[in-house]
């Protein structure tokens, strides 16, 4: 069983959940290469490229996602039902990502001891 | 009665204005009386409201600041405030506010300026985390 599954649902603006959650996945990477990042729901928008944030006073994010196969983490999933829903099924995305259809991901997230839903 | 087990609780709403700071008080409490341990109350977010000493509730509503601070004293755990996430809401302590050249600050102990690295440790190390 894999140590921690961080799901994150939020679009990337609007609050700061989408971000701040980013930060944890990151300092979470530093103790355990045991984790799991699934993009589902709206949370799908903050892997969107040719963002511009900067435009409504907010940090564009989206490009620290790169830092992820830096710090050794490989389980990155997307959910392509999300993705298809809301029309964005063939956008650039800034990082390679696994796509996976929404049951594939729920089984897949099973497979960890810990759950933290964003 | 089951197997004690370590708890983290990760607190991502305020103190007042949803009901997520106050159902993880009831959590940790009632884990408390079930004979768990307690590792430390994490607070992320907009959680980081919870440690502001200036939260003023009317006299005849329960106190949730200065509830958590009862509790921790007693049981002993960490009450973790994330330092990124507290500094941009306007939550500081009096080191902080030194360093950075406010007047005022609104941070005091048990609460404490901690980093993500404290959350890390809990979800690799705790038996369950538990998220309000």
């Amino acid at each position: 069983m894999l140590r921690a599954a961080f799901v994150t649902r939020q679009a990337p603006h609007g609050t700061s959940l989408a971000r701040e959650t980013q930060d944890a996945i990151l300092a979470t990477s530093a103790l355990t290469e045991e984790l799991s990042v699934f993009f589902i729901g709206d949370g799908v928008y903050q892997l969107a490229s040719q963002q511009n944030p900067q435009a409504i006073a907010c940090r564009n994010f989206a490009p620290t996602f790169a830092m992820f196969e830096l710090y050794d983490i490989e389980n990155i999933y997307v959910c392509a039902d999300s993705l298809l829903e809301r029309g964005i099924s063939d956008i650039d995305l800034v990082i390679d990502v696994e796509r996976l259809t929404q049951p594939e991901i729920n089984q897949r997230i099973r497979q960890h001891a810990i759950i933290l839903n964003f | 009665m089951s197997k004690s087990i370590t708890i983290a609780v990760l607190v991502t709403g305020p103190a007042y204005g949803s009901q997520d700071a106050l159902s993880a008080y009831h959590y940790v409490k009632s884990a408390i009386e079930l004979g768990h341990t307690i590792q430390r109350v994490f607070f992320y977010n907009d959680g980081v409201l919870n440690g502001s000493t200036l939260t003023s509730p009317a006299a005849d509503e329960f106190d949730l600041y200065n509830a958590w601070i009862v509790l921790a004293r007693e049981h002993l755990f960490p009450l973790d405030i994330c330092s990124g996430a507290a500094l941009r809401r306007g939550v500081i302590d009096q080191s902080e506010a030194d360093r950075i050249g406010k007047n005022q600050f609104n941070l005091e102990l048990p609460f404490q300026l901690t980093g993500l690295g404290q959350l890390a440790a809990s979800i690799v190390t705790a038996d369950r985390v538990i998220q309000f």
